[in-house]
């Protein structure tokens, strides 16, 4: 124990402050690689509209994720912010003389500061008690404003929405941002910088002390921080991001309508934060790649896509509060003790037969859906790439089967997963 | 020289139920105070009053001469007094060197600024790094605060209560629930941590009042029955009467 004390206890800071230039860089670097070369995996069109929409998402879910996982502020109603900065920059792609001398990519600063105008407006009377005051005036306030888009048409633009012509702003070194893949670009960049701000926020002395109102504002408050103040500059920092989010929202699409500012969209962002999971950085990042290739991939599929969202949420709240990220977190342990192998035969052994019971399960689903709701005399559905009649009774006893046989598997293997996942966690030569 | 901090007339009522009853008390600087009482007396009360929790009903509250009348926990922090709590109380989540940083931010003029980073920070870290060698808790520097031992975290509520260099310390009863060695650590560590401040603690412990106190004021039913020196008050009759005679005589 007395060797403990007697080292230097500078010494171990110092080795991880030479580190600390190249290591925390890396992941930030591999994403900007990531970002700038995925036009040149995915080429078409449509994959390009479903990476700028997560990217916008992203930043968006990374927004809100400051007051959420940060703050501790639960917020219903945060899609004004990004609506309201949305909007802003609508009317100023509107407006002729001065977009004509204003490049497209400075735009988004317009609609983050618009967030942030309004941020500020709401946030000195929401922010000044946290927890069920604070959610009920975020909801309180998201439906007032919802409820603005159809009184104040000026700005909102009635049901129709404003809309306008992204091309019409001072070409950018002589891109007029025509084309799909020079707006991924830009979204790119914003995606990056927004990103890497609200890291390096988390890391100022409000970013702590955002975390220790979060966790104990009593407390914070005799450290000599007002825990309300603090509450507020993040939730102003947020509503900045937010704007920004929805600025390129408004270029991508070139459209707003109330939807974009409703307490549906509000209830969208929070479900894509806690499924990526509120603890760590990246989690939204996860959420929301998640999220879009659901929305936008499996509503080529199926209907119901949004049900299985739900399920999915559902699931990851009770079973993995820590969301997606938690869950690969989860892991860490396993893998500091070298024993995160051990897991791959288990995890194979228990989630493969769960994969294909969820898919026997999804297909009862679509068949019941089919059966009640196609047209009358239509029998014939395709699922799984095959096509048979949904109202013979095979392809129901083999649906039945595959569920019940897939998922009595999972259930079988289930308790040796649990002894490898404790083994794996426990270090060598310890008993439990 | 004016007192470090002065009760005059203090009164606190909870509905009709009066619980301080007019509390005139006067702490000199760099003095150890120990105000104790029998269960009920209004001893956290009091604490809560003086920190800017609740309120008080009537009288008045001066720190350094200076009235904290409808002052908030954390502007009363930032004239300089700082307490620890009955019910530990540390950001559980965070790692103990990150609770003891959060508590320098604001004394080393950061307030609420959010352009530069807090690693980078040399004096931030050295000063957090100092402050957990103070209390002896630069082993456990990189474990959440949540899992150290009641003893350890109460160290730590300690350390954050110090870390901000208030020269009025509060404590509200510091060794409640420890074993006697890990009392005998915790006195040990109030004496180091508070040398040349003023210490106000609130304790049940009469082995640790009366080792740490340079002057004792008894608290029954909202008012100040006796304020001396540990000789004086173990002396004073009105004081054996309250106590039933029993826990004082064993010191």
């Amino acid at each position: 124990m007395s060797d403990q004390f007697t080292t230097d206890p500078t010494k171990p800071a110092q080795r991880m402050r030479a580190g600390a230039m190249i290591l925390p860089l890396s992941p930030w670097i591999i994403a900007a690689f990531l970002l700038c070369v995925m036009p040149f995996i995915f080429t078409n069109n449509s994959a390009i509209t479903i990476m700028n929409q997560m990217a916008i998402t992203i930043i968006f879910a990374l927004a809100y994720n400051m007051l959420l996982g940060q703050g501790g502020m639960l917020s219903f109603g945060h899609a004004v912010y990004a609506g309201v900065g949305g909007f802003a920059c609508m009317h100023i792609i509107n407006w002729d003389g001065f977009f004509s001398g204003l490049p497209l990519p400075i735009l988004p600063v317009f609609g983050g500061l618009m967030g942030m105008g309004l941020a500020t407006i709401v946030g000195s009377f929401s922010t000044r008690k946290a927890g069920t005051v604070f959610a009920m005036i975020s909801l309180g306030v998201g439906e007032l404003i919802a409820a603005c888009s159809v009184i104040i048409v000026a700005f909102f633009g009635g049901e129709e929405g404003i809309s306008g012509d992204r091309t019409y702003g001072l070409p950018f070194f002589g891109v007029e941002f025509l084309q799909q893949i020079e707006v991924y670009y830009l979204i790119v960049f914003w995606l990056m910088l927004s990103a890497i701000l609200m890291y390096l926020y988390s890391r100022t002395p409000m970013g702590r002390m955002a975390n220790a109102v979060r966790d104990n504002p009593e407390r914070a408050e005799f450290l000599g921080y007002s825990a309300r103040w603090v509450r507020f500059y993040s939730f102003v920092a947020s509503g900045f991001f937010a704007g920004i989010a929805g600025a390129l929202f408004a270029i991508n699409y070139e459209i707003l309508t109330e939807e974009n500012l409703n307490t549906t969209q509000s209830g969208i962002i929070l479900l894509v934060t806690f499924l990526g999971g509120v603890g760590f950085f990246f989690g939204p990042i996860l959420g929301a790649i998640v999220f879009t290739l659901v929305q936008t991939v499996l509503s080529l599929q199926t209907e119901l896509w949004g049900f299985y969202l739900g399920i999915i949420f559902v699931a990851t709240v009770m079973f993995f509060p820590g969301g997606l990220a938690g869950l690969i977190m989860m892991h860490v342990p396993a893998l500091r003790l070298g024993k995160l192998g051990h897991l791959g035969v288990p995890y194979l052994k228990t989630l493969l037969p769960a994969a294909i019971g969820t898919l026997g399960a999804a297909a009862l689903v679509e068949m019941t859906f089919h059966v009640r709701h196609a047209a009358t005399g239509d029998h014939e559905m395709t699922l799984f790439w095959t096509t048979f009649d949904s109202h013979s009774f095979l392809p129901w006893i083999i649906a039945g089967v595959v569920t019940f046989v897939g998922f009595a598997i999972t259930r079988a293997t289930a308790p040796a997963l649990v002894e490898a996942w404790n083994e794996a966690n426990t270090p060598e030569g310890m008993s439990r | 020289m004016s007192p470090a901090l002065e009760l005059d007339g203090l009164k606190k009522s909870f509905g009709k139920t009066e619980i301080i009853r007019g509390v005139d008390l006067s702490i000199a600087k760099t003095e150890r105070h120990a105000i104790i009482g029998p269960n009920g007396a209004g001893k956290s009360t009091l604490f809560n009053l003086i920190t800017g929790r609740f309120p008080q009903t009537e009288g008045a509250i001066r720190l350094h001469g200076q009235d904290l009348a409808g002052k908030a926990p954390f502007e009363i922090n930032r004239m300089g007094l700082s307490r620890s709590f009955q019910i530990t109380n540390i950001f559980p989540k965070m790692t103990v060197f990150e609770n003891v940083r959060c508590s320098l931010l604001w004394s080393m003029g950061y307030r609420y600024n959010f352009w530069s980073m807090v690693g980078r920070s040399r004096a931030l870290t050295e000063g957090a790094d100092e402050i957990l060698q103070q209390i002896n808790l630069t082993a456990r520097r990189d474990l959440p605060a949540g899992v150290l031992s009641y003893a350890e975290q109460r160290a730590l509520e300690i350390g954050i209560t110090i870390a901000g260099g208030a020269d009025v310390i509060m404590l509200d009863e510091p060794t409640a629930g420890m074993s006697h060695s890990e009392t005998d650590y915790i006195v040990e560590l109030i004496r180091t941590v508070t040398e040349g401040k003023t210490l106000i603690m609130v304790e049940h412990d009469m082995g640790v009042v009366f080792g740490l106190a340079d002057q004792i004021s008894v608290l029954v039913y909202g008012e100040i029955i006796a304020t001396g020196t540990p000789e004086a008050v173990r002396g004073n009759a009105r004081v054996q009467e309250a106590y039933l005679g029993t826990a004082l005589e064993d010191h």
